[in-house]
Order: structure tokens, then C-alpha cells, then sequence
């Protein structure tokens, strides 16, 4: 639109902009903040918008007392190879709906889009009775097949579309030139799509990292579990020490922010071309 | 096309169906047959297990919680629909106007959904604390003499309170999709109708509005299925309560299946939820199918 011509115009749209974001974000900046306040200085009424004398009192008990380290590294083992197992699955697979033609592929697709809607809660009921009866609860293996189940159907959404895109002569002067179709797809296809991947891979990465239902109905024993059910496990009652909630939740979130600041514009050039198209 | 009848081809469609059909809809088909079953902690192992017809539909019907929770969900998800989209389009709107750094910052916005749903729960749960949190603070220096609100525990605010706070949540990706449909609107339709005269309020009215109502419809199931799914955060902050005031159906099908021990109870009201999202798929998948041609 060619409404702001002139530069001032601009540059208060900029500022209204900056100030939108500012205001819509505060709940994160709250995060932060009280994870940096006192016991005292938490329940002072009327609160401090900024922290007095901030500290790292609250961070460095959710270290030592609740053991931080173990659920980061859990919601770790568990995220990372959901995202590994996502990538190949998700990669192979919209190779496949983007090169046959054939009707095959629209019943594929629908079948993906109509499975990516259950909500997970309600899977974890049938998820635990059957994983039950394979004898595999408390293990990070059913967590993660469990969580894959949700980051594949959107990683088929968001690549095919990618791999459609990706001219197919390529690929042909590589199968004259001897390659075989496994060759094709592994040197010429995936280094291609590479940024897709890298996409989908931080994508499905924050999805298992933040999962939560799953890991709570499937893993009983504390020591396995993640960091969000280390955070509810310590929200969950009446009262909570929130300035060691919000540290705790602020250790936990910021590799993800971090990313996500780093991946943005990517980030969301994926998302809106897997869910529109 | 040389390779499209490679048998590696269909080998490589069908390994991640059969995954998602195995872990997604297998755990749905057995979900149904659960919900007309008997099912307790002693035969949960088998799968052979007393029939009972419609009894746990009867049951489910019958309960007053349930009603409520349903009606909760009606509420939860058409609120958060109209939000979202609502001050999602606003918002995207605001960041087409072309000004420095306006695709950072609608990016930046992104940073709430990215956050895990319980993160958020806990954050929200802080915020609406009634003595120290920061919401009560906020609304009692803007309104001097406002009383402080029982934002958690008053069983006719919880339920606001939890869809404020999936609002935040979940509105900058129906923003971040709805300006994606405004950037495919060609630009020489709004400078033919600015050369004609037309205000900014007709142009949204007569080009935008009418371009973007596809993506709209297919945006707004979007919303209405993730909304479906919202646990997590309602969890967090207040676990359905007080008195399933602000329960929505699969946190009372969770609670029944694992503190009451009433999966086959617990299983029928997932089904209904079921039915409810497997239903608007239906609509997105056929909006899709107009938008673009598969």
C-alpha cells in the first residue's frame, strides 16, 4: 500500500509497531523478571516492575534442589530423537507424494490431514493401554514414538508442498548419469531441501520439547520425566514459590526463544506454507 | 517422468502412513471400542472385555458435569476462534502497511506460540494470582477502587481467565497465516481502486475481504482444531476446576480415564470430541481442495 510515503509516517508506524510487540511480549518479560526477584520481593504488593536487587537465588535452587539438569536433559532425549525419526519419515514421505501421480497420493494426504487433528490428550488414554500391554511404559521409547505420531503428520504437511516445488530435471540427470532412486533422493534431493529440513527439524524440536501430555500419562517414575512435568509437578499446588516456577520455566524456554529468534523469518515462511497449501 | 512408478517411491509413502495410521489411528479406533466397553484397572490389559452397548453414551449424557464441560468447549473454542481471527486480521493488517523492520516484528509476536502450551499455563497462573499477581495489579491501578479479581477460583471467571490466556497463546499464528493470504492479493487491484477513489475502509471491504475469505474459513478450522486440543495450558493453570467451570472435554475425558479410573466413561466423552474435530477437518480439507487443487 502506498499510504506511507513520507518517511516520518513511517517511522511512527515502526514505533507503534515496536511498542505493540513490546506490550503483547510482556508476559515473557514477566517470566524473566520474576525469576530474578526475592521470596520477599515476589509477594510485595503493589509488585516491582523491574527487580530491586536481582538475583540468581531462584536459578541457582532450581539447580541444586530441582535438579534442572535431569529434566533438561530428558526433555533432550526424548525431543531429539523425535525430531531425527521425524526427518526421515517426514522427508521420505513427501518426497513420495510429491514425484508418484497417482490418485493414491490425495487419499494419502487427506488421510494425513485427518490425522494430524486428534487432540493428544485423548490419545494418551488408548496410547497408555496399549503401550501397556507391549510392556513398554516408563521407557523414553514410548514417549517418543507417542510425540512423533504429532510431529510427522505436520512435517508431511509443511514438506510436500516444498518438494513439489523442487524441479524434477535434476533428478533425471542424475538417474541417467547412473545414480540409482536411493542415490537420487539422498545426494541431489535432501541437500536441495536442506532449509526445509533445518526448518522442520526446530519446528518438530520446540513441538517435543514442550510436550506434555504424553510424557505424563506414559512415564510414571521422576526420574525419566521432562521439564514440563517438572514444572507442573511444582505449580501444581495451591500455593508455589513462583520466583523458582518462573526460573525454572525461564531456563527451560530460552534455548527455544534463542532458536526461534534465530530461525524467525524461516520459522515462518514454514509454517504458513504447510498450513495453507 | 521416469521414476514415478518406483516401487522405493511407494515404499517411501507408505512406512510413514503406516506409522501415523499405527500410533494415531489405531489409539482412535480403539478409543471407540474402549467407550463400549466395561473397562477397569483389573481387565485394562485385555482386550476382551464385558460389552456394554451405549451404556457409557447413556452415562455421559446423563452426567452433569459433562453437560457443562460440553458447553465449556463451545464456548472455549468459538471465543478463541473470533479472537484470534479477529485481532489476528487487525494485527496483520497494521503490519502490511510497508514500514521499517514490520516483518521483524510480526515475526518477533510469533515468540508467544512458540512457547510450550504448559509454560504458558504456569505463566498465566502467576499472572492472574488475586493477592500479588500482576493482572489484578494492573486492573486495580487503572480503575482506582476496582476490587481485586478472583481470576483462578471464581467458577464465573475461570473460564475467561484460561481463554484470555489461550488467546495470547494462539493468536499470532492466525495472524502470521492471515497476512501470509493478504501478501497473495496482487497489489494492482488496491492501486485501480485507489486511482478510483476508494477509501481504505472500501478497499478492505471490496478487495481484501472478499480475497482472503478462503483462507479465512480454512484459518478459522485451523484455530478451531487447536483450540479443540487445549489441555496443557487449562491444566496448568487450573485444572478444569473450580467445579469444571473451566473444564473443556478432553481434560475431563483425561480425568476421568486417569483419577477417576473410568476409561470406558472417559473414553466416550473423547469420542464426542472426536467427532467434533474430525468434523471440522473435514471442512478444512475441502477448503484446501479449493485453494488449491491437490
Amino acid at each position: 500500500m502506498n499510504l506511507l510515503r513520507q518517511p516520518g509516517r513511517r517511522y511512527l508506524c515502526t514505533l507503534a509497531g515496536g511498542l505493540l510487540v513490546v506490550v503483547y511480549l510482556f508476559p515473557v518479560y514477566w517470566m524473566f523478571a520474576s525469576g530474578f526477584k526475592t521470596s520477599a520481593e515476589i509477594f510485595a504488593n503493589p509488585p516491582s516492575l523491574v527487580p530491586r536487587n536481582p538475583t540468581w537465588d531462584a536459578f541457582h535452587f532450581v539447580f541444586v534442589r530441582e535438579n534442572v539438569l535431569r529434566y533438561l536433559r530428558n526433555s533432550l532425549i526424548i525431543a531429539i530423537p523425535v525430531t531425527l525419526l521425524t526427518l526421515v519419515l517426514g522427508s521420505i514421505g513427501a518426497y513420495a507424494m510429491s514425484r508418484i501421480q497417482s490418485r493414491i497420493v490425495n487419499v494419502a494426504l487427506v488421510t494425513v490431514l485427518l490425522l494430524q487433528v486428534f487432540p493428544d490428550a485423548l490419545l494418551a488414554t488408548p496410547m497408555f493401554i496399549i503401550f501397556r500391554s507391549f510392556d513398554i511404559l516408563n521407557t523414553f521409547a514410548a514417549v517418543i514414538l507417542a510425540t512423533t505420531s504429532k510431529t510427522l503428520a505436520f512435517a508431511l504437511v509443511v514438506l510436500r508442498p516444498l518438494f513439489k516445488q523442487m524441479p524434477i530435471e535434476l533428478e533425471e540427470a542424475s538417474l541417467v548419469d547412473g545414480c540409482n532412486r536411493f542415490q537420487t533422493f539422498w545426494f541431489i534431493v535432501l541437500p536441495i531441501m536442506r532449509v526445509a529440513l533445518i526448518v522442520v527439524a526446530a519446528i518438530s524440536l520446540v513441538q517435543a520439547y514442550g510436550q506434555f501430555v504424553y510424557p505424563l500419562t506414559l512415564l510414571s517414575q521422576q526420574e525419566l520425566q521432562p521439564a514440563t512435568v517438572g514444572i507442573y509437578s511444582f505449580v501444581g499446588a495451591e500455593y508455589a514459590d513462583w520466583h523458582r516456577v518462573m526460573a525454572f520455566s525461564s531456563v527451560f524456554v530460552l534455548p527455544i526463544l534463542v532458536l526461534f529468534l534465530l530461525l524467525q523469518n524461516r520459522i515462518v515462511a514454514g509454517l504458513t506454507a504447510g498450513a495453507l497449501k | 517422468m521416469p521414476h514415478a512408478r518406483s516401487p522405493l517411491l511407494y515404499l517411501f509413502l507408505f512406512v510413514p502412513i503406516a506409522y501415523l495410521l499405527t500410533l494415531v489411528g489405531f489409539p482412535v479406533g480403539y478409543n471407540i471400542l474402549m467407550s463400549m466397553q466395561q473397562v477397569s484397572i483389573g481387565n485394562i490389559s485385555r482386550l476382551i472385555r464385558p460389552f456394554v452397548g451405549f451404556d457409557n453414551y447413556e452415562l455421559v449424557i446423563a452426567d452433569e458435569a459433562f453437560r457443562k464441560v460440553f458447553v465449556n468447549s463451545l464456548i472455549f473454542v468459538s471465543v478463541n476462534v473470533v479472537a484470534q481471527v479477529g485481532i489476528g486480521l487487525a494485527v496483520a493488517l497494521f503490519f502490511t502497511l510497508r514500514f521499517p523492520a514490520a516483518h521483524f516484528l510480526r515475526g518477533v509476536m510469533l515468540s508467544s506460540w512458540m512457547l510450550p502450551a504448559l509454560v504458558v499455563g504456569a505463566l498465566w497462573k502467576w499472572m492472574f494470582a488475586t493477592e500479588y499477581g500482576v493482572a489484578n495489579y494492573a486492573l486495580t491501578s487503572l480503575w482506582s477502587g476496582a476490587m481485586p479479581v478472583h481470576w483462578l477460583s471464581d467458577p464465573s471467571i475461570a473460564l475467561l481467565s484460561v481463554t484470555i490466556a489461550n488467546i495470547w497463546f494462539g493468536m499470532p499464528f492466525s495472524m502470521i497465516l492471515i497476512a501470509a493470504a493478504l501478501t497473495g492479493i496482487p497489489q494492482e487491484h488496491y492501486e485501480a481502486a485507489a486511482l478510483d477513489g476508494a477509501g481504505a475502509f472500501a478497499r478492505f471491504r471490496y478487495i481484501t475481504l472478499p480475497a482472503i475469505t478462503p483462507s479465512l474459513l480454512a484459518i478459522a478450522c485451523l484455530v478451531t482444531i487447536y483450540t479443540m486440543r487445549a489441555f496443557d495450558l487449562i491444566f496448568a493453570m487450573t485444572q478444569g476446576g473450580p467445579l469444571h467451570a473451566s473444564s473443556v472435554l478432553p481434560l475431563l475425558s483425561y480425568q476421568y480415564s486417569f483419577q477417576l479410573f473410568k476409561f470406558g466413561v472417559g473414553a466416550a466423552i473423547g469420542t464426542f470430541a472426536f467427532v467434533i474435530v474430525f468434523a471440522v477437518a473435514l471442512i478444512y480439507v475441502r477448503t484446501l481442495d479449493k485453494e488449491a487443487p491437490l
